[in-house]
């Protein structure tokens, strides 16, 4: 499954960040009258190419901590801070030093990350048996948690029957597929489409769930997959797909799998100006270039919701911005980690009132663990939460994007994911169009 | 029992196998021909993807399939040295000013015929470098080390340009004019009719320039017997040299072609692209020139049609089994083996 989000803030000059991230952990002094020093620990890509993905993020775990004002029930409140990327690049090996890192760091509590789902499935059986909690901001894998036909590992041999140690407060591919199909039927009113896949599990499972949905909105669909090593030409496809009635196309795949170079190939069969959908393997500066002079009618889904359009995040992100005024310090994931890190924090509280000891540190940390799995209709900034015994948040929102014609100065603030810099679609960016709530 | 086999293998192999053979042939031209009536337009639109798709897989086959012949080594790195082909373009064309698409002009087409020109020299050298290095000295050596010296080319070549240009598809500027032709059902772009205009020119030169000339008559001989034309006073080393040189430029001409016509190249395109070219040298019988440019055809146009008429999830199932047919009745390939005498 495609999880990466490094393409969403892309682009954007990291090095300024990084020097700011070399602060990161902060050290615990005491402040007088303090009962001791509790931690939570992050585990995120922070440097190089990864920065842009991970300090963001982290920000919004330190906003957090700094809006509790540092403590919590006369506990000094610490973010421990750790980088899993190795050469610019999330590594799940570095992830799993970090975290076993953590567990022997005695104040922490809890943690925030990992970013990437493939950090997440190799710290989960190492976190689990500790007992600490972790909340990715991030990772929309859905077999971390859920035990689906289209997965290649499964949630409950992460765990090995111990309990569930693990949420997450984003939404999961899986939803992906299904809210395409509506936003395709209802929305743009496309009654019969083509459907391609590139033969990968990624793929062909979203490409499955947008079928699905299509066909019980009511819709037709036709169906192929092409093989991504030996397939360099989709005419026969495309023409297919026109004689048989469809007035777009759908792609399960991600850009590196050739899932943009079809669009590329329908102006000439006079059919550019279709809409072309995707999950978000499509929704990367790549696939905008490879559509070419075709981009515009690209749309794309991600799991989650986008803050900037969320009316009640709004007040949350200027005072954010107050206190990390640097134009790169917010990003995608800030308020999910924002979210993540309160909630951990209200689970800190709660078990330190019902009198747990955090000098015990164990313990402790399997109270937290409990306090957070009973999190009940937490109001955050994106939504209420709720977890469920999976460890899957409530607010399964899904996020709608195409690709939109924008201001040079627009695409200077660096959150929108646009083609490459410099070349013909650099101004060509995936903008916000919708979203969609599968939560109950 | 063994008796048995070899007589039902020589019975397919014979007439039975021909007739076999044809009755396939023919079903499958039927069913052509009955697409054609349900709808002409649809047929042709797939035919013209098939051809020009089979064209470029056609000028790769002809570099694998003459260096197989003259020195029976299957040169895995020949699908990299097409795809070097159009990475050492993207450059050149850049500093002729087409780092972006640009509207098709008398500027442009001189600057193809230059470019294309260069980038020609520069690969064929390439292959020629290649041959020198990790071929030749291999030459007397166990068949099995040559093939694996060249397995280690393609890596090199492909990692070469992994770090050259990085794992992105890179945007091959779109220079050919985008006319269309409609004459009646049949209808084709200005791109198309280059691709298959191009490749058949070069074929032709190559079938002409090895039928016509000295080298090109030094080049059969020692196709024939490279002992007898060493005798003979034929430079066994420089023909070879030559061989991988015109193979190579072709090859890097056919990366400029898929470059204008695709307009999209990756590093790692010359793997799987090299896979089907080679297949379609054995296809038309290995060693054989006319050969390879027919099982490029066969391949496009089987590829195209399958995915137009049934499913594209298995096209290369239905390539692969054909292929596997053909071979089973036809072990030398449509037009025939033409490799060194033993």
């Amino acid at each position: 499954m495609r999880t990466d989000r490094f393409g969403r803030v892309a682009a954007v000059a990291a090095f300024g960040v990084v020097a700011m991230a070399c602060g990161g952990s902060s050290g615990g002094t005491t402040t007088s009258g303090s009962k001791g020093t509790i931690s939570i620990g992050v585990d995120l890509p922070e440097s190089g190419a990864a920065a842009s993905s991970g300090i963001p993020t982290l920000n919004g775990v330190k906003f957090a901590v700094q809006k509790a004002g540092g403590s919590v029930d006369g506990w000094t409140l610490t973010v421990e801070n750790r980088d899993d990327a190795v050469g610019g690049t999330y590594n799940a090996d570095k992830g799993v030093q970090n975290v076993t890192d953590l567990i022997n760091t005695k104040t922490v509590v809890a943690m925030v990350g990992p970013f990437n789902s493939a950090v997440g499935k190799a710290e989960i059986p190492v976190t689990n048996p500790a007992g600490l909690t972790m909340i990715s901001p991030s990772n929309t894998n859905p077999c971390l948690t859920k035990d689906l036909p289209t997965c290649s590992f499964h949630p409950q041999d992460l765990r090995k029957g111990q309990p569930n140690n693990y949420f997450r407060v984003v939404a999961t591919d899986d939803l992906q597929g299904p809210a395409m199909a509506d936003y395709a039927y209802n929305t743009l009113g496309v009654k019969t489409i083509g459907i391609l896949d590139e033969k990968t599990v990624y793929g062909a499972g979203i490409a499955d769930a947008f079928q699905a949905q299509f066909k019980k909105d009511g819709g037709t669909a036709l169906r192929d997959s092409y093989d991504p090593k030996t397939t360099n030409t989709w005419k026969s496809y495309l023409n297919k797909f026109k004689d048989g009635g469809a007035t777009a196309i759908y792609v399960g795949g991600t850009d590196d799998q050739k899932a943009c170079q079809p669009r590329a190939e329908m102006k000439a069969l006079g059919i550019g100006a279709w809409p072309y959908l995707g999950g978000d393997g499509i929704e990367t500066g790549q696939c905008i270039d490879d559509a070419a002079e075709s981009a515009l009618g690209v749309s794309a889904t991600t799991a989650g919701a986008d803050a900037g359009q969320i009316p009640a995040a709004a007040a949350t992100i200027t005072d954010f911005k107050k206190a990390f005024p640097d134009p790169n310090a917010y990003g995608a994931y800030t308020m999910s980690a924002y979210d993540a890190a309160n909630i951990e924090i209200q689970a800190i509280d709660r078990a330190l009132k019902a009198g747990k000891d955090p000098s015990k540190i164990n313990d402790f940390r399997a109270a937290v663990r409990d306090e957070v799995a009973k999190t009940s209709n937490y109001a955050g900034v994106l939504g209420s939460t709720t977890f469920d015994k999976n460890g899957d948040t409530s607010a399964k929102i899904i996020s709608v994007y195409a690709v939109k014609q924008e201001t040079a100065d627009r695409v200077k603030v660096g959150d929108l994911t646009c083609g490459k810099a410099g070349g013909s679609n650099a101004n060509l960016c995936f903008d916000w169009v919708k979203q969609f709530n599968f939560g109950g | 029992m063994p008796d048995a086999v070899i007589r039902l293998r020589n019975t397919f192999a014979g007439d039975l196998g021909t007739a076999l053979f044809s009755v396939l042939g023919l079903a499958g031209f039927a069913y052509v021909v009955y697409q054609a009536v349900l709808s002409p337009r649809a047929l042709f639109a797939t035919m013209v993807v098939g051809v020009t798709d089979g064209a470029i897989y056609a000028l790769i086959a002809l570099g694998y399939t003459m260096v197989y012949g003259i020195i029976e080594l299957i040169n895995f790195a020949h699908g990299d040295i097409f795809t070097l082909g159009a990475f050492v373009a993207l450059p050149l064309l850049a500093a002729f000013g087409f780092k972006h698409d640009a509207k098709f002009s008398a500027t442009v087409a001189v600057v193809l015929v230059i470019v294309t020109v260069i980038v020609m020299i520069i690969i064929g050298g390439v292959n020629v470098a290649i041959e020198r290095i990790a071929y030749r000295p291999l030459r007397n050596a166990p068949r099995l080390a040559p093939l694996i010296t060249a397995i280690g080319m393609s890596f090199i070549v492909e990692g070469a340009m992994y770090l050259w240009r990085g794992p992105v598809s890179l945007r091959f500027p779109d220079l050919l004019p985008q006319h269309i032709y409609r004459f009646g059902p049949v209808e084709f772009g200005f791109k198309d009719a280059f691709v298959v205009v191009a490749a058949l020119l070069l074929v032709i030169s190559l079938s002409l320039f090895i039928g016509r000339t000295k080298l090109g008559k030094a080049m059969r001989a020692t196709a024939q017997d490279r002992d007898a034309s060493y005798l003979m006073g034929i430079d066994i080393n420089r023909t070879i040299a030559a061989t991988f040189f015109i193979g190579a430029a072709l090859a890097a001409a056919g990366g400029m072609i898929y470059g204008l016509f695709i307009n999209t190249v990756r590093f790692d395109l010359g793997f799987s692209a090299g896979l089907v070219a080679f297949t379609a040298a054995v296809f038309g019988g290995i060693g054989n020139i006319e050969g390879a440019a027919l099982g490029g055809l066969l391949i496009g146009i089987i590829r195209a049609m399958n995915e137009r008429y049934f499913s594209g999830s298995w096209s290369d199932v239905v390539i692969f089994s054909i292929l596997i047919m053909v071979l089973v009745f036809r072990p030398t390939g449509l037009l025939g083996m033409r490799v060194p005498e033993k």
